[in-house]
């Protein structure tokens, strides 16, 4: 009755009034700092892209990782306090692999969305489980992973909360990069087209100029599962978008975009 | 692990029309070693009378002896052919006289009988308890495997043919089974007027 | 004073008493399976027995853990039961947490994973797992009591094991058999090697016996049948 709003923030397992947990809140608000990250799923195979925020030009950018591996048919982009993500996406390595030991089957991608998201929750008070997570993770995860209903794209929010998409934006840029992703869409994307797509919203919301080593990007296909773009791969890629925003520029193919 | 299966071995005799067969492996090892594939377990002991003794090779060898020289005594002395029935008394006789020593061997006495040419088949524990049913008598280390067998491919009045191929599918198939007998395996077909033997050529592992 | 009280009085002596208690019971029992292009067919005697006596004459050993998938079992009793009532709640919590049934792999490698995790006091079972695979193939997948998992495509396994296993070989396997196409196994002549080895397993094998029950399965359904064997 006499407390204020403030005080219901500071506890992550107490309710305010109005029944929402701040806490919880704020994280997806932390969120929200994070570096853009998108995933599209087509009929062809599923794409990431994320954008990598090289502070300073003394940084190794390659040391920035934000894209992994889980399986050899699961990817996760992060997107938040990549400091947490580790933490998740070791989990999701442990469930994976643990679930190929005892079934002799590969994990299904929303299985491994859901494993992870048991672990997203476990913040509050401990229990017999030994210590939790006194806050909840500040972490967005885009699962995208082939399994056997065919490719598919996740997306899981700090709540743990988890639900498929057929393309998400995560991060600082998400808001106008979504609007995007309705714009170009459709159900027969190729998944050369949706790499495009991907870098070319990615383009669009960044700060930075995009070039091949701010970005990352990898592919989930049936035959050669998890990708990772090499540097020259993505150079390809941002090239391609340069010839469509700029169709009758060629004599600068050569020039950085 | 009993010193019965020190060596290994697999031994079978089986009844058909007017006809016997016995047959055992050629294997002779020391566990899982395989030392020799061309081992005798199998021993004539008469124009019709055939005895197999699978178990310990140091007793095979032995007990065989043994045999051979009381039936000569007998046969000397009483100037006429043993017969399975009494060759068969005498080897579980002597495997009794050893009661709390016995010879590691499980005997298998096949032959026919002398006159009347009757098939005649038994086989007996190492202390010489004597089974003698109608049908056919296992011993060695793949006996479980050779009752299978027997129990599923035997049946009444068979040919001479026939009963060297039931004999020889039920030896080999149950033998394959056991990893300390196989390698090789002598059949013998015992028929009035001849006996047949033959060597098979089996799966050497 | 400890005196230990005998009817062989002169064999009286001071010593303590040792009282010892063994953990598992044989209960006997034979699984046999024969496994095809689209079927697989399980069989496993009725007989549940212990030494000398006999508890039941129709014990069904054959578990039914989905659709597709049968589990037969030989061994100890109670270990059976234990182990086959966590696998179905292993079979149950799958369902629910993955939103799909156990394929049949799926269940196999369950199995040898959980028989492995009590390495040090085994479930003394000799398992037979047989199903329809991803493509609807028939398999048998056999177990020794802690988690080594062989797949075939014919098995006998149980107290009469080493008596039908050679018999399998010939009939199913056709070994050592000159001139033989090789020819997939028809459900009709599984059937009939499956009861003709029993026949002949009862013959020889006391803890196998009295009938045999039977479990046909296909991707329509799993058909159920009884066959009488010797009583005694």
């Amino acid at each position: 009755m006499f407390l204020t709003r403030s005080e219901y923030d500071r506890g992550v397992n107490t309710f305010s009034p109005e029944g929402r947990l701040f806490q919880v809140e704020y994280a997806i608000e932390a969120i929200k700092l994070g570096s853009t990250a998108i995933g599209i799923s087509t009929n062809q195979g599923v794409v990431l892209a994320v954008e990598k925020r090289i502070t300073s030009n003394l940084m190794e950018p390659t040391t920035i990782e934000k894209i992994v591996e889980v399986d050899k048919h699961i990817g996760c982009a992060v997107s938040g306090l990549i400091a947490d993500s580790r933490t998740m996406i070791e989990r999701a390595r442990m469930e994976c692999q643990n679930h190929w030991f005892v079934y002799n089957e590969n994990m299904s991608v929303e299985s491994c969305a859901q494993a992870v998201s048991n672990l997203a929750i476990q913040f509050g008070d401990s229990d017999d489980d030994g210590a939790a997570m006194s806050r909840p993770f500040g972490v967005a995860i885009l699962f995208a992973g082939i399994d056997e209903k065919g490719p598919q794209l996740y997306h899981m929010d700090p709540s743990g909360t988890f639900v498929q998409f057929d393309a998400k934006a995560i991060g600082s840029g998400s808001e106008g990069a979504q609007q995007s992703l309705q714009e170009v869409y459709h159900r027969s994307m190729t998944l050369d087209e949706a790499t495009t797509s991907a870098l070319t919203i990615l383009k669009q919301v960044m700060e930075e100029k995009l070039n091949s080593s701010n970005v990352e990007v990898m592919t989930m296909t049936p035959d050669k599962m998890f990708q990772m773009f090499s540097k020259e791969q993505v150079e390809e890629v941002i090239q391609g978008i340069f010839h469509v925003e700029h169709p009758l520029s060629l004599n600068t193919t050569g020039q950085k975009v | 692990m009993s010193i019965l299966t020190y060596n290994g071995g697999a031994m079978l005799a089986m009844k058909g029309e007017n006809c016997v067969a016995i047959a055992a492996d050629r294997r002779f090892g020391v566990q899982a070693q395989t030392l020799a594939t061309n081992f005798e377990k199998i021993f004539e002991m008469g124009s019709h009378l055939y005895v197999g003794l699978p178990g310990l090779a140091t007793d095979t060898q032995t007990v065989m002896e043994k045999l051979r020289f009381r039936k000569n005594i007998y046969e000397l002395k009483e100037n006429r052919a043993m017969s399975p029935r009494v060759f068969s008394a005498m080897v579980s006789h002597l495997l009794y006289e050893n009661r709390f020593g016995p010879y590691f061997v499980e005997p298998v006495v096949a032959g026919l009988e002398p006159k009347t040419f009757e098939p005649f088949i038994c086989n007996m524990d190492l202390i010489g308890c004597i089974n003698q049913p109608k049908d056919f008598v296992v011993g060695g280390t793949a006996s479980a495997q050779l009752y299978g067998m027997c129990e599923a491919l035997w049946e009444p009045n068979l040919t001479p043919d026939e009963l060297f191929e039931t004999t020889s599918q039920a030896l080999i198939n149950a033998f394959d089974r056991d990893a300390v007998s196989g390698w090789g395996a002598t059949v013998y077909i015992i028929e009035k007027d001849k006996v047949t033997i033959k060597n098979l050529k089996t799966r050497m592992d | 004073m400890l005196q230990q009280k005998s009817t062989y009085t002169d064999y009286r002596n001071n010593a303590a008493i040792q009282h010892q208690f063994s953990p598992y019971a044989d209960n006997g029992g034979s699984v046999v399976a024969i496994a095809g292009d689209d079927f697989v067919i399980v069989g496993a005697d009725t007989r549940l027995s212990a030494g000398f006596s006999i508890y039941t004459r129709e014990q069904n050993k054959l578990f039914r853990l989905s659709n597709t998938t049968v589990l037969g079992c030989s061994g100890c009793w109670c270990d059976t039961l234990t182990l086959t009532k966590i696998l179905k709640s292993r079979m149950q919590m799958y369902q629910q947490e993955h939103n799909k049934t156990m394929s049949t792999t799926a269940c196999a490698q369950m199995l040898s994973t959980m028989l492995y995790h009590k390495r040090f006091f085994p479930y003394y079972i000799s398992n037979v797992l047989v199903g329809l695979d991803e493509d609807g193939k028939g398999c048998v997948y056999s177990y020794d009591p802690v988690g080594h998992c062989e797949k075939r495509t014919f098995r006998a396994s149980g107290s009469a094991g080493a008596l039908l296993q050679p018999l399998l070989d010939n009939q199913i396997g056709q070994k050592n058999m000159l001139n033989v196409k090789e020819e997939p196994v028809t459900k009709e002549k599984a059937l009939s090697v499956i009861k003709d080895v029993f026949i002949s397993a009862a013959e020889r094998d006391i803890y196998t016996g009295d009938s045999i029950l039977i479990n046909i399965i296909t991707k329509d359904d799993v058909k159920v049948e009884t066959f009488q064997l010797r009583k005694d």
